[in-house]
């Protein structure tokens, strides 16, 4: 049977460092190296190391791994050979979701018409970070904490189930910081749309079944919100593609 | 015994805490530029001579009022005397010079020889008197003596003390001076062409009784308008022989200004570069708070544009004239200074404590950032260092070197992917609220005593009425977040509110809390 997994091209230090993030999420982690002369280092990593070239057909990926669930990350150090490698994957597996490295905006620009799903640009995203580090340290540290869950406040996802519980109000009817100990950031609805708590939209849109809140709070909190009205959920990135 | 005396009054002056801030205070606004009010006395003085030249022509055809006199020549020439005085006073210490003698005789055991410390003093004191600059000064004070008329002459050189105020006078004398022996060859040159042709000119027209060359001054006076090509017209040589003196003259005349215009020019090419730098360091030292941004590559460029975006000052430092080039072409204030060396700094003439809010060492090479944050270090010990970090094995290098905050790219790429793969939409909405693509924006306000008064409880911030979200409050004394606070937190001045909303939400929210 096949398996859910995150194959990761490339065999450098980003690499490295996504499969060491996202073990959490993924039982089957694998990962592609074109050059054989780091394999030697194979025995001491964790994860299975394989070869590949760019003129596969992905024939043995399709029987080993559960190619419209899986994860594909992209992160070539050649920009050229990564471009290649995003659509030669997105050819052979429509559903596929790929996430690419790009060095900079423009690679990002041409990783993402050739069809991965979301691509981090490395300089724009790390100079991003530096500039909110100093003009924004407050806020930047709260939410790289909140984020990346380096304090007890967690960031959640949650689905309406139990919309009776709201009886048709709207969102911003219900004062969700002192009645629930949670902050609601934001609703997204039926349709993928995401809209900020305090929208116009978000405003005018009685709660329903199947919107997601997504929450600030305390874990125990959010449980607790989360019983009251549905439950947490893992949105797919087949369904959060813009 | 009177020897000990003069050695105990020049310890004692020069310990002397308000003797020492006097003579720095005047130093400082006498002869340090980059001291704030020189400027301002500066443009007094300048006024001063403006005022004094204008009275001077005025006073040529029409009547000057009695007291507009006074007031050139007494009380101007007053404040110029109280300047040449204290320019006089800190051009040298003479306690310095008692006390060195002293403690030199001493450390040879022989008695403290005062003839030879005067001595000393009247040399450094008598080498400022004879500067030219010393002179105009006491010259620019002689129409104090305004009866004796000859004197009143001497006022012109008060526009000459102009030059002092003016700093750009002052480059140019320096720049012409990089060029002083081709100039010295030149005026020898022009010098022996005026001359020889004065003679020629005197010895061929001075018997012609037609001729308007009639003594050798004349001569002369023909020579130069001609060498400099005015030529104006009133001495013209009538012989044959006169005139093939003019026509050699005058080819010499266009050698002569043709290179001298070209020697001015090739000067100022050539310190273009030093010109520019000179002004760039003077403006960098009047910002108040910047950063200074070591090495410009790829990510340093995007973080340049970003702090500027967010209306930061900031100025990049790179050894590599490329780079600078390229810095300087994107908008930004750089220099081909090396950020690992101690002396770049110091050439810049700033104050790293007051002036800069931190020191990014941003080379894509963990060895050059290492490097410069040691040299940074080593000048200044609390100063906020943020480094880039390559390699992750070189984290422990940074640190030991005094690096405040790393920022390590493959890291925030792995923490990126696990939110992605974990949580993509909180993902997107933090993304969201931190980049400006959306008008929600998270931001924090800093509570000040003002805002206080007015809301001195969470419950008296009423954010919800602005569509506001509190996110928390962030209390910088214990430095820790407060998330979604009870409405009895009470709030204390620097706290910090992270609020979410619309942009103009959150300045409206803003704006009540001043009121």
């Amino acid at each position: 049977m096949s398996k859910i997994g995150a194959l990761i091209f490339g065999f450098n230090e980003y690499s490295l460092e996504i499969a060491n993030n996202i073990g959490h999420k993924f039982g089957e982690i694998e990962i592609f190296s074109m050059s054989g002369a780091k394999e030697a280092l194979e025995k001491e990593f964790a994860y299975p190391i394989n070869r590949f070239d760019l003129s596969e057909d992905w024939g043995d990926l399709n029987e080993r791994f559960d190619m419209e669930k899986s994860t594909a990350f992209c992160t070539l150090d050649d920009t050229a050979e990564n471009i290649f490698l995003t659509i030669s994957l997105r050819s052979s597996f429509k559903n596929l979701i790929i996430i690419a490295i790009a060095q900079n905006k423009e690679s990002a620009d041409k990783l993402s018409l050739a069809g991965a799903n979301k691509v981090i640009p490395l300089v724009q995203t790390t100079s991003a970070m530096i500039a909110d580090m100093l003009d924004k340290p407050v806020i930047t540290e709260v939410l790289h904490n909140i984020l990346y869950e380096k304090s007890s406040l967690k960031i959640a996802q949650i689905r309406v189930d139990k919309d009776d519980y709201f009886d048709g109000k709207y969102p911003t009817d219900i004062e969700w910081s002192r009645e629930h100990g949670v902050i609601v950031l934001s609703v997204m609805h039926e349709d993928m749309s995401s809209e900020f708590i305090y929208s116009s939209k978000a405003k005018h849109h009685a709660i329903k079944n199947g919107d997601i809140f997504v929450v600030v709070g305390y874990e125990r909190d959010i449980e607790e919100f989360e019983k009251l009205i549905g439950s947490r959920c893992d949105v797919s990135w087949s369904h959060w593609s813009r | 015994m009177f020897k000990g005396w003069i050695v105990d009054i020049a310890y004692a002056i020069n310990v002397s805490d308000s003797y020492i801030q006097t003579k720095r205070f005047f130093y400082n606004l006498l002869e340090n530029d980059s001291y704030r009010f020189k400027k301002y006395f500066d443009m007094v003085m300048m006024a001063l001579i403006f005022a004094s030249v204008f009275i001077f022509i005025r006073e040529v055809k029409y009547h000057v009022d009695d007291s507009l006199l006074f007031f050139n020549n007494i009380i101007i020439s007053l404040i110029f005397l109280a300047e040449y005085l204290l320019r006089f006073w800190i051009s040298s210490s003479i306690t310095e010079v008692i006390i060195e003698q002293s403690e030199y005789d001493l450390m040879l055991s022989r008695e403290f020889r005062l003839s030879k410390a005067l001595r000393k003093i009247a040399r450094q004191k008598l080498e400022y008197i004879l500067s030219i600059r010393a002179i105009i000064d006491l010259l620019a004070i002689l129409p104090f003596f305004h009866q004796f008329r000859l004197l009143r002459i001497f006022i012109l050189f008060r526009v000459f003390k102009l030059f002092r105020y003016a700093r750009s006078f002052q480059t140019f004398v320096s720049v012409l001076a990089t060029k002083k022996f081709e100039f010295l060859t030149l005026s020898i040159f022009a010098s022996i062409v005026i001359f020889v042709s004065s003679v020629l000119i005197y010895v061929m027209e001075a018997n012609n009784p037609d001729s308007p060359v009639n003594t050798l001054y004349d001569a002369i006076y023909w020579s130069i308008v001609t060498i400099s090509t005015v030529g104006y017209g009133d001495i013209t040589p009538i012989t044959y022989e006169g005139r093939m003196v003019a026509m050699i003259v005058i080819i010499a005349g266009i050698a002569v200004l043709a290179f001298t215009t070209s020697l001015a020019v090739s000067a100022f090419t050539e310190k273009l570069d030093e010109i520019k730098e000179t002004k760039t360091v003077d403006d960098i030292s009047k910002l108040k708070k910047f950063y200074i941004i070591c090495g410009y590559e790829h990510i340093s460029k995007e973080v340049a544009k970003q702090l500027v975006k967010n209306s930061n000052s900031l100025i990049v430092l790179d050894e590599d004239p490329k780079r600078v080039e390229n810095a300087k072409s994107d908008g930004f204030v750089a220099l081909n200074y090396d950020p690992g060396n101690i002396d770049s700094y110091k050439r810049l003439n700033i104050d790293l404590q007051r002036q800069v809010k931190a020191i990014l060492c941003l080379r894509e090479s963990d060895v050059e950032n290492v490097y410069t944050t040691l040299t940074v270090r080593s000048i200044h010990k609390k100063i906020y260092i943020l480094s880039l970090l390559m390699k992750e094995e070189h984290r422990n290098k940074l640190l030991y070197a005094g690096v405040n905050e790393i920022v390590y790219p493959k890291e925030l790429v792995g923490m990126i992917a696990r939110e992605f793969v974990g949580k993509p939409v909180a993902f997107e909405v933090i993304h969201a609220l931190r980049s400006d693509y959306t008008n929600i924006n998270i931001e924090e306000i800093i509570i000040t005593p003002r805002m206080l008064r007015n809301a001195p409880l969470v419950a008296d911030l009423h954010n919800a009425r602005y569509r506001v979200i509190l996110l928390g409050v962030y209390k910088k004394e214990r430095k820790r977040f407060f998330f979604n606070p009870i409405d009895s937190t009470i709030l204390e001045e620097g706290d910090y509110l992270v609020v979410i909303g619309n942009v103009l939400f959150i300045r409206e929210f803003e704006r009540s809390l001043y009121r």
